[in-house]
């Protein structure tokens, strides 16, 4: 089923898309930066937009796949349950905020705060990261392909992040630590999942809490 | 600051904190009186002529808007900062009068869900436990901006409190300090909340009201920008609006008094007829809540005083006598809120605390409150000459300060002065 | 807070369709600012401002017939000060310097009062005034364009993005929270940035444009040709 934006409102696009039964495949046109699109999906459905998606793609869904073939705006991915959205071009601010399930991927580059407030999904960058990456994340995993800004893992509680390349700095109470081997296994895992070639497993750095500010004791 | 605050800063090497909400004096609605019924206007049958109480939110956007049957909602508290048992038997409470009862920081758990008629759903910065199973389930959502006790603060619960259930709910590590965030993570500011209300529509099928809740700072401003953003009902939480814990400073140095906040969001909101009102901060009497209406709010929201209703500093209680000084505190002064060792099972996590509290009785606790002070405000109402509480207005208020006369802008009591006017 | 949009043609062939462009733009962020509107056009420096919708004003102001080389626009739902025509950005002063802001600045009171007391003279209340004549000021001072930006980092709080344009240049800078969107698109025809993409989508050729985000504190400045 095809849907075209430009003559389409958000609203009936996405009543439609929410009565599609599972397994249907649906493909938004000239979403030219529309907002809210794909936003609360329950069932296993696809859903391919063709081009630029505005805030909140494919946000507080659950169990449905969405494809991007553009770029994403501010909160792609917001607060999602489970199923996958997956971005080819770069996303703007605060990807995937507050994710719970699933997996988020993201082929080019993510702007800041990607991964804030995680609480369980799974983000993937294939580039680089804007600052405070997984700001205050509690859970879930981030894996940058390319390169970290300021404040990686600012407030960071359980979730954990790999950067395969440079650090600009960390954010407080985030620290390096020692690469276990479930930790390669899940890169590779997830590297090879998602065609991420130029990671090389062996060779990210691992961001985690150092649990400095879990007490009140502590400042 | 007295010298033994002094002291326990110079002991913790940081600030104190605690529950509940401002302890100075502030201006408050008792500084107003109604000006009933005698010769020029004609009050109602106070037990016998219909007054009504109904209120209905959201009807311009929602499919299902919001209908009470009182003016009188029960504010968000967390599962967390309260006990199971609480978070019950307030739903309970709000379902046997006909009103409706708010989540909190911390998501919604099953047994106030089954246990609210009518349930408020909120979506905080810190999006502990929220999901949109849960938001499909509720029947408004509430953005919170912020909170009368702490307006630019964010949530707090002692790890006393995060105990494994509600440590889960919020994807936190057991028995931590709990700081929550202090703006939301994928949006700041009315234009860009514009979009996030959208998305929640969006979200629920433009099924149910959105709510947006303030603390009570730059209110005229605040109030404007989130109906321009598409509230459908603005809450606004004046500075004695209480909490489960937060800095002593936040408590008392920060916000506006609820009387002063009821007239600047109500004339905030006069050029948007279908945006409503609801105040909060305070509020404990059936002539507060009149006086609030005649301000120009639709409802009010009451948090502490239901948690009074349910047994919060209460000498005798449901498994008898309370033993506060086991637990370090006393009744009638017990701020044990945020350390959770709450002597009533009210707030806190702890199994043989909780079990303290039986929602059942409290509930009925709490639907007598509920019941006495809307008998309250309607026989204001009639004394008013009024068959609709909705029809109090400020001109039938005076004041008995010249500070109240002031913030409210009525006048002083046997004058037609206002100051400032 | 607003919706910002700016662009400057570097195609002397698009330089007829500049003001259709603009109000395409203007169009598309409108939502985040329904109460007001304004406009510069250079080279003229034509200031075009007014309350109402920004679709209505923009048709008032017969913007799809104007011609220029760049423009800066605001679309303005107001957060502190009154909803008039003189409170509306772009806020123009010196040497023909244009600003636009979305966001709220937390320490504008006190930069006034600085500002006063060296005698600069202001025409409303508005925080974002106190910027553009910081920057006025700046420049006047023997500052360059990119070197006052970096000093209005310094000394303002709060959270902004800046679109500024002077008759030769054009610039883009954003607090160190970055929590207000901007996006910006290059073209070999334009430059353009706006709050968000879909007021970009309109521009011709954004196909092939390079779209990024600007960093926070960073500097984008690009000379007019």
């Amino acid at each position: 089923m095809d849907i075209d934006l430009s003559t389409t409102t958000v609203r009936t696009a996405n009543a439609t898309l929410r009565a599609l039964p599972p397994g249907a495949t649906a493909r938004l046109t000239n979403p030219a930066g529309r907002h809210n699109l794909a936003v609360g999906l329950t069932e296993e459905i696809t859903v391919e937009i063709d081009g630029t998606a505005g805030y909140y793609v494919g946000g507080l869904s659950k169990n449905a796949t969405v494809l991007v073939h553009g770029t994403t705006g501010w909160g792609a991915g917001e607060n999602l349950m489970s199923g996958l959205i997956r971005v080819d071009g770069d996303a703007s601010q605060s990807l995937a905020a507050s994710a719970h399930g699933g997996t988020i991927v993201v082929r080019g580059d993510a702007s800041l705060r990607a991964g804030i407030s995680l609480k369980g999904a799974t983000v993937l960058v294939a580039g680089n990261v804007g600052d405070h990456c997984g700001f205050m994340a509690q859970a879930g995993t981030i894996l940058v392909g390319g390169d970290a800004g300021r404040g990686l893992g600012d407030s960071l509680y359980e979730a954990v992040i790999y950067v395969a390349g440079r650090i600009k700095d960390l954010g407080a109470d985030a620290r390096v630590e020692e690469l276990a081997e479930s930790d390669v296994e899940l890169v590779a895992r997830l590297a090879k999942q998602h065609g991420f070639d130029h990671i090389d497993p062996e060779n990210v750095t691992r961001v985690a809490s150092a649990r400095q500010l879990y007490h009140w004791g502590t400042p | 600051m007295s010298f033994d605050e002094i002291r326990e800063r110079a002991r913790l090497g940081r600030y104190p904190i605690r529950g509940g909400g401002a302890r100075r004096a502030v201006p408050t609605f008792d500084d107003l009186t109604f000006l009933t019924a005698s010769a020029s206007r004609y009050p109602l049958e106070g037990y016998r002529e219909h007054c009504a109480t109904r209120t209905v939110l959201g009807a311009a956007n929602a499919r299902d808007p919001v209908v009470l049957e009182i003016p009188i909602t029960i504010a968000g508290m967390s599962f967390g900062a309260l006990s199971a048992p609480a978070k019950e038997a307030l739903g309970r409470a709000a379902s046997e009068v006909g009103t409706a009862t708010t989540t909190g920081d911390g998501g919604m758990t099953p047994e106030e869900r089954m246990s609210s008629k009518t349930l408020v759903y909120q979506c905080l910065p810190s999006r502990y436990g929220f999901n949109p199973d849960d938001l499909r389930a509720a029947d408004a959502i509430e953005v919170v901006l912020g909170q009368g006790a702490k307006p630019g603060g964010g949530g707090m619960l002692m790890g006393q409190k995060l105990g494994p259930r509600v440590a889960a709910m919020r994807t936190l590590p057991e028995g931590i300090d709990q700081r929550s965030a202090c703006r939301h993570p994928d949006w700041t500011g009315p234009d860009d909340l514009r979009i996030k209300i959208e998305e929640l529509r969006e979200a629920t099928d433009w099924r149910v009201p959105v709510f947006v809740k303030i603390g009570a700072t730059r209110v005229y401003h605040d109030v404007r920008l989130a109906a321009t953003a598409g509230a459908d009902v603005v809450v606004v939480d004046g500075m004695q609006g209480g909490t489960g814990a937060t800095q002593d400073v936040f408590i008392e140095h920060t916000g506006i008094p609820t009387l002063a906040a009821v007239r600047l969001a109500a004339d905030a909101l006069a050029d948007f007829p279908d945006v409503a009102l609801i105040v909060s901060g305070g509020i404990r009497s059936g002539a507060d809540v009149a006086k609030a209406l005649a301000l120009g709010a639709d409802a009010v929201s009451i948090g502490m005083a239901a948690l009074v209703a349910l047994g919060c500093n209460d000498t005798v209680h449901d498994f008898g006598p309370a033993s506060y000084a086991d637990l370090g505190t006393t009744a009638g002064n017990c701020v044990a809120c945020h350390t959770g060792g709450c002597p009533v099972g009210i707030a806190t996590q702890s199994p043989g605390l909780q079990a303290r509290l039986d929602p059942v009785r409290g509930a009925e606790r709490v639907a007598n409150y509920l019941r006495a002070i809307t008998m309250e405000t309607t026989m204001l109402a009639r004394a008013c000459g009024k068959a609709d509480v909705h029809h109090l207005e400020p001109e039938d208020l005076v004041a008995l300060t010249v500070e109240a006369a002031a913030m409210a802008r009525v006048p002083l009591a046997g004058t037609e002065w206002i100051p400032g006017r | 807070m607003c919706g910002i949009t700016a662009l400057q043609l570097r195609d002397p062939g698009l330089r007829p369709r500049l003001g259709a462009l603009m109000a395409a733009m203007m169009a598309q962020v409108a939502e985040r600012g329904p109460d007001s509107a304004g406009i510069t056009i250079y080279p003229e420096i034509a200031v075009l401002k007014g309350v109402g919708h920004p679709a209505v004003l923009a048709t008032e102001w017969r913007l799809h017939e104007i011609s220029g080389t760049q423009a800066v626009a605001h679309t303005r739902m107001a957060t502190e000060s009154a909803i008039t025509a003189a409170h509306c950005h772009p806020f123009v002063v010196g040497d023909g310097l244009s600003l636009v802001h979305n966001g709220s600045f937390a320490n504008h009171a006190t930069i006034r009062r600085e500002l006063l007391a060296r005698g600069v003279a202001f025409d409303s209340d508005n925080d974002s005034e106190v910027a553009a004549r910081f920057l006025a000021y700046r420049l006047d001072s023997g500052d360059d364009l990119e070197k006052a930006l970096r000093l209005l980092c310094e000394r303002f709080d709060g959270f902004y993005t800046l679109a500024v344009q002077t008759p030769d240049a054009f610039a883009v800078v954003r607090d160190v929270i970055a929590c207000k969107p901007a996006i910006i698109a290059e073209t070999p025809g334009w430059v353009a940035m706006a709050s968000e993409y879909r007021a970009l989508a309109v521009l011709p050729g954004i196909e092939a444009a390079r779209v990024y985000e600007p960093e926070p504190e960073e500097v984008y400045l690009w000379t007019s040709t």
